[in-house]
Protein backbone atom coordinates (compact mmCIF):
# COMPACT_ATOMS: atom_id res chain seq x y z
CA UNK A 1 0.00 0.00 0.00
CA UNK A 2 3.14 2.18 0.08
CA UNK A 3 3.04 5.81 -1.22
CA UNK A 4 -0.86 5.93 -2.04
CA UNK A 5 -1.17 9.63 -3.79
CA UNK A 6 -4.79 11.30 -2.64
CA UNK A 7 -6.02 13.62 -5.32
CA UNK A 8 -8.08 16.26 -3.19
CA UNK A 9 -11.80 16.16 -5.27
CA UNK A 10 -13.15 19.34 -4.37
CA UNK A 11 -16.40 21.01 -6.03
CA UNK A 12 -17.41 21.01 -9.25
CA UNK A 13 -14.22 22.43 -10.95
CA UNK A 14 -11.99 19.71 -10.56
CA UNK A 15 -9.99 18.17 -13.36
CA UNK A 16 -8.14 14.92 -11.48
CA UNK A 17 -9.20 12.74 -14.41
CA UNK A 18 -5.87 13.40 -16.19
CA UNK A 19 -4.37 14.13 -12.62
CA UNK A 20 -5.07 10.80 -12.08
CA UNK A 21 -4.11 8.89 -15.26
CA UNK A 22 -0.68 11.08 -14.87
CA UNK A 23 -0.15 9.46 -11.89
CA UNK A 24 -0.34 6.19 -13.15
CA UNK A 25 1.32 7.05 -16.37
CA UNK A 26 4.75 8.17 -14.23
CA UNK A 27 3.83 4.63 -12.25
CA UNK A 28 1.92 5.87 -8.94
CA UNK A 29 -1.30 4.52 -7.65
CA UNK A 30 -4.05 7.04 -6.83
CA UNK A 31 -6.66 7.46 -4.69
CA UNK A 32 -9.51 10.13 -5.05
CA UNK A 33 -10.28 11.68 -1.41
CA UNK A 34 -13.75 11.97 -1.30
CA UNK A 35 -14.52 12.41 2.28
CA UNK A 36 -11.72 14.23 5.06
CA UNK A 37 -11.46 10.85 6.40
CA UNK A 38 -9.73 9.98 3.61
CA UNK A 39 -6.55 11.47 4.16
CA UNK A 40 -5.62 9.06 6.52
CA UNK A 41 -5.31 6.08 3.83
CA UNK A 42 -2.79 8.44 1.30
CA UNK A 43 0.84 8.80 1.76
CA UNK A 44 0.98 12.37 0.01
CA UNK A 45 -1.75 14.72 -1.55
CA UNK A 46 -1.59 16.22 -4.78
CA UNK A 47 -4.22 19.38 -5.14
CA UNK A 48 -5.48 19.85 -8.68
CA UNK A 49 -6.75 22.87 -9.96
CA UNK A 50 -9.16 24.15 -12.50
CA UNK A 51 -11.35 27.18 -10.99
CA UNK A 52 -11.13 30.52 -9.22
CA UNK A 53 -9.92 31.07 -5.90
CA UNK A 54 -12.62 31.80 -3.87
CA UNK A 55 -14.92 29.03 -5.56
CA UNK A 56 -12.22 26.31 -4.55
CA UNK A 57 -11.58 28.05 -0.76
CA UNK A 58 -15.12 27.64 -0.80
CA UNK A 59 -15.51 24.16 -1.68
CA UNK A 60 -12.52 22.70 0.22
CA UNK A 61 -14.60 24.20 3.35
CA UNK A 62 -17.69 22.67 2.26
CA UNK A 63 -15.80 19.47 2.02
CA UNK A 64 -14.41 19.40 5.69
CA UNK A 65 -11.13 19.34 3.92
CA UNK A 66 -9.14 22.40 4.95
CA UNK A 67 -7.88 20.81 8.48
CA UNK A 68 -7.35 17.87 7.22
CA UNK A 69 -4.92 19.71 4.54
CA UNK A 70 -3.49 21.78 6.86
CA UNK A 71 -2.22 19.30 9.82
CA UNK A 72 -1.14 16.97 6.54
CA UNK A 73 2.42 16.65 7.36
CA UNK A 74 3.68 14.39 4.12
CA UNK A 75 3.99 15.50 0.96
CA UNK A 76 1.51 17.84 -0.70
CA UNK A 77 1.67 18.86 -4.55
CA UNK A 78 -0.34 21.36 -5.59
CA UNK A 79 -1.00 22.32 -9.33
CA UNK A 80 -1.95 25.62 -10.64
CA UNK A 81 -4.60 26.94 -8.52
CA UNK A 82 -4.02 24.07 -5.71
CA UNK A 83 -0.55 25.72 -5.76
CA UNK A 84 -2.37 29.57 -5.09
CA UNK A 85 -4.70 28.15 -2.57
CA UNK A 86 -1.29 27.01 -0.57
CA UNK A 87 -0.80 31.24 -0.15
CA UNK A 88 -2.29 33.19 2.74
CA UNK A 89 -4.22 36.01 0.50
CA UNK A 90 -6.03 35.56 -3.11
CA UNK A 91 -7.18 38.21 -4.64
CA UNK A 92 -9.17 36.62 -7.05
CA UNK A 93 -12.89 37.65 -7.18
CA UNK A 94 -12.42 40.01 -4.06
CA UNK A 95 -10.03 38.86 -0.66
CA UNK A 96 -10.39 35.39 0.09
CA UNK A 97 -8.31 33.44 2.74
CA UNK A 98 -5.98 30.85 1.86
CA UNK A 99 -4.68 27.54 2.98
CA UNK A 100 -2.29 29.43 4.81
CA UNK A 101 0.62 27.28 4.58
CA UNK A 102 2.79 29.73 2.71
CA UNK A 103 3.50 33.01 3.31
CA UNK A 104 2.48 34.53 -0.24
CA UNK A 105 -0.25 36.31 -1.70
CA UNK A 106 -1.58 35.76 -5.27
CA UNK A 107 -2.38 38.67 -7.64
CA UNK A 108 -3.16 39.14 -11.44
CA UNK A 109 -0.32 38.88 -13.36
CA UNK A 110 0.81 42.49 -14.24
CA UNK A 111 2.91 42.56 -17.74
CA UNK A 112 2.70 43.55 -21.46
CA UNK A 113 1.96 40.23 -22.73
CA UNK A 114 -1.84 38.51 -22.88
CA UNK A 115 -3.49 37.28 -19.70
CA UNK A 116 -4.03 34.29 -19.21
CA UNK A 117 -0.58 33.48 -19.87
CA UNK A 118 -1.57 29.95 -22.04
CA UNK A 119 1.08 28.08 -23.62
CA UNK A 120 4.57 25.59 -23.09
CA UNK A 121 6.95 27.86 -21.41
CA UNK A 122 10.24 27.41 -19.58
CA UNK A 123 11.24 27.11 -16.00
CA UNK A 124 14.49 28.06 -14.47
CA UNK A 125 15.29 26.46 -12.03
CA UNK A 126 16.57 28.44 -8.77
CA UNK A 127 16.54 26.35 -5.79
CA UNK A 128 17.23 22.28 -5.96
CA UNK A 129 14.97 20.29 -4.55
CA UNK A 130 13.62 16.81 -5.07
CA UNK A 131 10.39 17.92 -7.15
CA UNK A 132 13.00 19.00 -9.65
CA UNK A 133 15.36 16.00 -9.62
CA UNK A 134 16.82 16.20 -13.06
CA UNK A 135 14.75 18.66 -14.52
CA UNK A 136 16.52 22.14 -15.44
CA UNK A 137 15.39 24.09 -18.41
CA UNK A 138 11.93 22.04 -19.47
CA UNK A 139 8.74 23.52 -20.55
CA UNK A 140 5.64 22.88 -19.65
CA UNK A 141 2.27 23.61 -20.07
CA UNK A 142 0.59 26.94 -18.21
CA UNK A 143 -2.70 28.29 -17.96
CA UNK A 144 -3.68 31.00 -15.22
CA UNK A 145 -4.33 34.67 -14.90
CA UNK A 146 -3.20 35.00 -11.29
CA UNK A 147 0.90 34.22 -10.11
CA UNK A 148 1.53 33.47 -6.12
CA UNK A 149 3.65 36.87 -5.02
CA UNK A 150 6.39 34.83 -2.40
CA UNK A 151 9.70 35.60 -1.77
CA UNK A 152 11.02 32.71 0.28
CA UNK A 153 10.16 29.16 -1.16
CA UNK A 154 10.71 30.33 -4.74
CA UNK A 155 12.59 26.99 -6.51
CA UNK A 156 12.19 28.09 -10.42
CA UNK A 157 10.97 31.05 -12.03
CA UNK A 158 9.33 31.73 -15.73
CA UNK A 159 9.55 34.45 -17.59
CA UNK A 160 6.69 35.90 -19.61
CA UNK A 161 6.61 39.16 -21.90
CA UNK A 162 9.69 40.21 -19.78
CA UNK A 163 7.88 39.71 -16.57
CA UNK A 164 9.46 36.89 -14.41
CA UNK A 165 6.74 35.17 -11.68
CA UNK A 166 7.06 32.45 -9.64
CA UNK A 167 6.70 29.02 -10.95
CA UNK A 168 7.45 26.60 -8.66
CA UNK A 169 7.68 26.90 -4.86
CA UNK A 170 8.93 24.26 -2.02
CA UNK A 171 9.01 24.56 1.55
CA UNK A 172 9.32 21.38 4.08
CA UNK A 173 6.51 19.11 2.60
CA UNK A 174 5.09 21.43 0.79
CA UNK A 175 5.50 21.67 -3.30
CA UNK A 176 3.44 23.69 -6.04
CA UNK A 177 3.78 24.36 -9.80
CA UNK A 178 2.23 26.96 -11.68
CA UNK A 179 1.95 24.87 -14.69
CA UNK A 180 0.44 21.53 -15.21
CA UNK A 181 2.35 18.67 -15.17
CA UNK A 182 -0.01 16.60 -16.27
CA UNK A 183 -0.32 18.78 -19.62
CA UNK A 184 2.85 18.51 -20.15
CA UNK A 185 4.00 15.46 -22.01
CA UNK A 186 6.82 13.53 -20.78
CA UNK A 187 8.23 16.93 -18.81
CA UNK A 188 5.70 16.28 -17.06
CA UNK A 189 5.45 12.65 -16.08
CA UNK A 190 8.95 13.16 -14.57
CA UNK A 191 7.58 15.73 -12.47
CA UNK A 192 4.94 13.65 -11.19
CA UNK A 193 7.17 10.32 -10.98
CA UNK A 194 9.87 12.85 -8.62
CA UNK A 195 6.84 13.53 -6.63
CA UNK A 196 5.69 10.36 -6.28
CA UNK A 197 9.65 8.76 -5.52
CA UNK A 198 10.02 11.51 -2.81
CA UNK A 199 10.98 9.64 0.60
CA UNK A 200 8.34 10.10 3.37
CA UNK B 1 6.75 31.96 -26.43
CA UNK B 2 5.81 30.04 -29.40
CA UNK B 3 2.55 30.48 -31.18
CA UNK B 4 0.91 27.30 -30.29
CA UNK B 5 -0.01 24.95 -32.67
CA UNK B 6 -3.04 23.42 -32.04
CA UNK B 7 -5.26 20.37 -33.42
CA UNK B 8 -9.09 21.28 -34.32
CA UNK B 9 -11.43 17.80 -34.48
CA UNK B 10 -15.34 19.06 -35.90
CA UNK B 11 -16.98 16.02 -34.47
CA UNK B 12 -20.22 14.68 -34.98
CA UNK B 13 -19.43 12.06 -32.63
CA UNK B 14 -17.54 9.46 -32.63
CA UNK B 15 -16.15 10.43 -35.74
CA UNK B 16 -14.61 13.75 -37.09
CA UNK B 17 -16.16 15.64 -39.91
CA UNK B 18 -15.02 17.64 -42.37
CA UNK B 19 -17.33 20.78 -43.37
CA UNK B 20 -16.85 22.66 -46.45
CA UNK B 21 -17.91 25.93 -45.11
CA UNK B 22 -19.76 24.70 -42.20
CA UNK B 23 -21.90 22.71 -45.10
CA UNK B 24 -21.65 19.22 -46.18
CA UNK B 25 -19.93 16.83 -44.00
CA UNK B 26 -17.40 14.64 -44.75
CA UNK B 27 -16.04 11.60 -42.35
CA UNK B 28 -12.49 11.87 -41.25
CA UNK B 29 -11.74 9.18 -38.66
CA UNK B 30 -12.83 8.78 -34.97
CA UNK B 31 -11.94 11.29 -32.61
CA UNK B 32 -10.37 9.40 -30.30
CA UNK B 33 -8.05 7.68 -32.85
CA UNK B 34 -7.11 11.39 -34.29
CA UNK B 35 -6.36 12.73 -30.89
CA UNK B 36 -3.80 10.29 -30.16
CA UNK B 37 -2.65 10.58 -34.26
CA UNK B 38 -2.04 14.41 -33.64
CA UNK B 39 -0.87 13.93 -30.15
CA UNK B 40 2.12 11.67 -30.94
CA UNK B 41 3.07 14.25 -34.08
CA UNK B 42 3.33 16.86 -31.44
CA UNK B 43 0.08 19.35 -30.88
CA UNK B 44 0.66 21.78 -28.25
CA UNK B 45 -3.26 21.35 -28.13
CA UNK B 46 -6.53 19.55 -28.99
CA UNK B 47 -9.72 21.62 -29.60
CA UNK B 48 -13.11 19.28 -29.59
CA UNK B 49 -15.65 20.80 -31.38
CA UNK B 50 -18.79 18.91 -31.38
CA UNK B 51 -20.62 20.96 -34.51
CA UNK B 52 -24.00 19.09 -34.21
CA UNK B 53 -24.68 19.52 -31.00
CA UNK B 54 -26.71 23.14 -30.95
CA UNK B 55 -27.97 22.41 -34.60
CA UNK B 56 -29.56 19.51 -33.34
CA UNK B 57 -30.46 20.19 -29.97
CA UNK B 58 -29.54 17.32 -28.57
CA UNK B 59 -27.72 16.63 -25.30
CA UNK B 60 -23.67 16.85 -25.28
CA UNK B 61 -21.90 13.43 -25.72
CA UNK B 62 -19.60 13.15 -22.88
CA UNK B 63 -18.70 9.74 -23.42
CA UNK B 64 -16.43 10.53 -26.51
CA UNK B 65 -15.26 13.67 -24.87
CA UNK B 66 -13.96 11.61 -22.42
CA UNK B 67 -12.44 9.00 -24.66
CA UNK B 68 -10.41 11.49 -26.60
CA UNK B 69 -9.67 12.93 -23.51
CA UNK B 70 -7.81 9.71 -22.46
CA UNK B 71 -5.78 10.01 -25.08
CA UNK B 72 -3.91 12.95 -24.29
CA UNK B 73 -0.90 14.80 -22.20
CA UNK B 74 -1.63 18.08 -23.20
CA UNK B 75 -4.22 20.64 -22.78
CA UNK B 76 -7.67 19.62 -24.37
CA UNK B 77 -10.61 21.94 -24.79
CA UNK B 78 -14.16 20.97 -25.81
CA UNK B 79 -17.17 22.46 -26.91
CA UNK B 80 -20.87 22.19 -28.74
CA UNK B 81 -24.06 22.64 -27.22
CA UNK B 82 -23.03 23.94 -23.75
CA UNK B 83 -25.78 26.00 -22.47
CA UNK B 84 -25.13 25.84 -18.27
CA UNK B 85 -22.57 25.87 -15.68
CA UNK B 86 -23.40 22.44 -15.16
CA UNK B 87 -22.12 20.96 -18.67
CA UNK B 88 -18.89 23.20 -18.21
CA UNK B 89 -18.76 21.31 -15.09
CA UNK B 90 -19.36 17.89 -16.88
CA UNK B 91 -16.66 18.82 -19.60
CA UNK B 92 -13.87 19.52 -16.93
CA UNK B 93 -14.98 16.38 -15.00
CA UNK B 94 -14.40 14.45 -18.73
CA UNK B 95 -10.73 15.56 -18.61
CA UNK B 96 -11.15 18.96 -20.71
CA UNK B 97 -9.07 21.64 -19.42
CA UNK B 98 -10.74 24.73 -21.42
CA UNK B 99 -14.96 24.52 -22.64
CA UNK B 100 -15.89 26.26 -25.67
CA UNK B 101 -18.96 28.19 -26.02
CA UNK B 102 -20.98 29.95 -28.92
CA UNK B 103 -23.93 29.47 -29.99
CA UNK B 104 -25.87 29.31 -25.94
CA UNK B 105 -23.94 32.47 -25.40
CA UNK B 106 -24.81 34.63 -28.47
CA UNK B 107 -28.35 33.66 -28.85
CA UNK B 108 -29.50 33.20 -25.16
CA UNK B 109 -27.68 34.26 -22.63
CA UNK B 110 -24.24 36.22 -22.87
CA UNK B 111 -24.20 36.06 -18.87
CA UNK B 112 -22.58 32.40 -19.35
CA UNK B 113 -19.66 33.66 -20.19
CA UNK B 114 -19.46 36.15 -16.56
CA UNK B 115 -20.65 33.60 -14.36
CA UNK B 116 -18.61 30.76 -15.94
CA UNK B 117 -15.42 32.38 -15.74
CA UNK B 118 -16.58 33.03 -11.88
CA UNK B 119 -16.93 29.58 -10.94
CA UNK B 120 -14.02 27.86 -13.40
CA UNK B 121 -11.44 30.77 -13.78
CA UNK B 122 -11.26 32.79 -17.04
CA UNK B 123 -8.37 30.70 -18.39
CA UNK B 124 -11.33 27.58 -18.68
CA UNK B 125 -13.60 30.23 -20.89
CA UNK B 126 -13.04 29.95 -24.83
CA UNK B 127 -15.56 31.61 -26.53
CA UNK B 128 -15.51 30.64 -30.40
CA UNK B 129 -16.60 33.06 -32.80
CA UNK B 130 -17.81 31.84 -36.23
CA UNK B 131 -17.73 35.13 -38.50
CA UNK B 132 -19.05 35.98 -42.08
CA UNK B 133 -17.85 39.03 -43.37
CA UNK B 134 -20.57 41.41 -45.06
CA UNK B 135 -19.03 44.41 -46.93
CA UNK B 136 -16.99 46.42 -44.20
CA UNK B 137 -17.64 44.61 -41.29
CA UNK B 138 -17.59 40.68 -39.83
CA UNK B 139 -21.36 39.74 -38.37
CA UNK B 140 -21.16 36.67 -35.33
CA UNK B 141 -22.84 33.27 -36.72
CA UNK B 142 -23.92 30.45 -34.51
CA UNK B 143 -25.13 26.57 -35.06
CA UNK B 144 -21.70 25.77 -37.08
CA UNK B 145 -21.96 28.91 -38.95
CA UNK B 146 -25.79 28.23 -40.20
CA UNK B 147 -27.69 30.92 -38.01
CA UNK B 148 -27.09 35.04 -38.42
CA UNK B 149 -27.05 37.04 -34.85
CA UNK B 150 -26.48 40.80 -36.34
CA UNK B 151 -24.12 41.03 -33.32
CA UNK B 152 -20.92 42.92 -34.59
CA UNK B 153 -17.80 40.50 -34.51
CA UNK B 154 -15.52 43.11 -33.01
CA UNK B 155 -18.19 44.13 -30.78
CA UNK B 156 -18.75 40.31 -29.12
CA UNK B 157 -15.09 40.32 -28.97
CA UNK B 158 -14.63 43.06 -26.55
CA UNK B 159 -18.00 41.90 -24.93
CA UNK B 160 -16.68 38.87 -24.38
CA UNK B 161 -13.23 39.57 -22.51
CA UNK B 162 -15.28 41.88 -20.72
CA UNK B 163 -17.64 39.48 -19.23
CA UNK B 164 -14.64 36.93 -18.22
CA UNK B 165 -13.48 34.62 -21.67
CA UNK B 166 -9.79 33.77 -21.34
CA UNK B 167 -9.75 33.14 -24.68
CA UNK B 168 -11.12 33.67 -28.72
CA UNK B 169 -11.12 30.91 -30.85
CA UNK B 170 -11.71 32.71 -34.00
CA UNK B 171 -13.10 31.21 -36.92
CA UNK B 172 -14.16 32.22 -40.62
CA UNK B 173 -17.47 30.93 -41.50
CA UNK B 174 -16.24 32.37 -45.03
CA UNK B 175 -12.60 30.68 -45.56
CA UNK B 176 -13.36 27.70 -43.43
CA UNK B 177 -12.89 24.03 -45.10
CA UNK B 178 -11.68 26.09 -48.84
CA UNK B 179 -7.91 25.58 -47.88
CA UNK B 180 -7.54 28.84 -49.67
CA UNK B 181 -5.99 31.26 -46.16
CA UNK B 182 -7.05 32.81 -43.29
CA UNK B 183 -9.05 35.79 -42.79
CA UNK B 184 -5.59 37.79 -42.40
CA UNK B 185 -7.74 41.16 -41.43
CA UNK B 186 -10.24 40.26 -39.45
CA UNK B 187 -7.71 38.25 -37.36
CA UNK B 188 -5.17 40.65 -37.18
CA UNK B 189 -8.33 43.07 -35.99
CA UNK B 190 -9.37 40.67 -33.29
CA UNK B 191 -5.77 40.18 -32.08
CA UNK B 192 -4.79 43.64 -31.51
CA UNK B 193 -8.60 44.15 -29.86
CA UNK B 194 -8.72 42.49 -26.92
CA UNK B 195 -6.07 41.42 -24.32
CA UNK B 196 -6.68 38.12 -24.10
CA UNK B 197 -4.74 34.90 -26.26
CA UNK B 198 -6.80 34.30 -29.49
CA UNK B 199 -6.55 31.12 -31.69
CA UNK B 200 -7.22 31.66 -34.83
CA UNK B 201 -8.54 28.86 -37.52
CA UNK B 202 -9.87 28.17 -40.72
CA UNK B 203 -8.69 28.67 -44.12
CA UNK B 204 -4.89 26.71 -43.99
CA UNK B 205 -4.11 25.36 -47.45
CA UNK B 206 -0.58 25.10 -47.13
CA UNK B 207 2.24 25.80 -44.83
CA UNK B 208 2.65 29.15 -46.20
CA UNK B 209 -0.85 30.39 -45.40
CA UNK B 210 0.29 29.47 -41.40
CA UNK B 211 3.30 31.51 -41.80
CA UNK B 212 1.76 34.53 -43.50
CA UNK B 213 -1.03 34.38 -40.75
CA UNK B 214 1.61 34.31 -37.51
CA UNK B 215 3.76 36.99 -39.50
CA UNK B 216 0.97 39.43 -39.79
CA UNK B 217 -1.94 38.93 -37.53
CA UNK B 218 0.27 37.02 -34.45
CA UNK B 219 -2.05 35.26 -33.08
CA UNK B 220 -1.54 33.67 -29.52
CA UNK B 221 -2.32 29.57 -31.34
CA UNK B 222 -3.54 28.52 -34.50
CA UNK B 223 -5.71 25.81 -34.96
CA UNK B 224 -5.71 23.30 -38.26
CA UNK B 225 -8.01 20.87 -39.26
CA UNK B 226 -8.43 20.23 -42.92
CA UNK B 227 -4.19 20.37 -43.53
CA UNK B 228 -3.84 17.20 -40.97
CA UNK B 229 -6.77 15.34 -41.56
CA UNK B 230 -6.08 15.00 -45.57
CA UNK B 231 -2.77 14.36 -44.34
CA UNK B 232 -1.56 17.43 -46.45
CA UNK B 233 0.68 18.19 -43.00
CA UNK B 234 1.40 17.06 -39.98
CA UNK B 235 2.45 19.27 -36.81
CA UNK B 236 5.88 18.58 -37.14
CA UNK B 237 5.74 19.58 -40.75
CA UNK B 238 4.42 23.11 -39.23
CA UNK B 239 6.39 23.74 -36.61
CA UNK B 240 9.61 23.17 -38.76
CA UNK B 241 8.17 25.41 -41.01
CA UNK B 242 8.08 28.70 -38.43
CA UNK B 243 11.07 26.85 -36.36
CA UNK B 244 9.37 25.60 -33.88
CA UNK B 245 11.06 23.21 -31.66
CA UNK B 246 9.00 20.57 -31.51
CA UNK B 247 8.51 17.98 -28.64
CA UNK B 248 6.82 15.13 -29.92
CA UNK B 249 5.97 11.62 -28.06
Amino acid sequence: MDNLIGIVNYGIAGNIHSVKKSIEKAGGSALVINIPSDFNLVDKVIIPGVGSFKDAMQELNNDGFIGPLKSFDKPILGICLGMQILAKLGLEYGRTNGLDLIDAEVKPIQCDGKVPHMGFNKIQVTKSCALLNEIEEEEFYFMHSYEVVNYTDIAALTEYRGHSFVSVICKDNLYGVQFHPEKSRDAGIKLLSNFINIKV
Amino acid sequence: MNTRIIAKLDVKPPYVVKPVHFEGLRKMGRASELAKKYYDQGADELFYIDIVSSLYRRDILFDDIEKVANELLIPFAAGGGVKSVEDFSRMFHMGADKVVINTYAVQENPGIINKAAEVFGNQAVVVNIEAKKWNSHWECYTDCGRIQSKIDVLEWTQEAEQRGAGEILLQSVDADGRCRGFDIELSEKVVNLVNIPVVVSSGAGSLEDIKTLVEVAKPDGVAIASLLHYDRATIQDIKQYLSIDNKQK
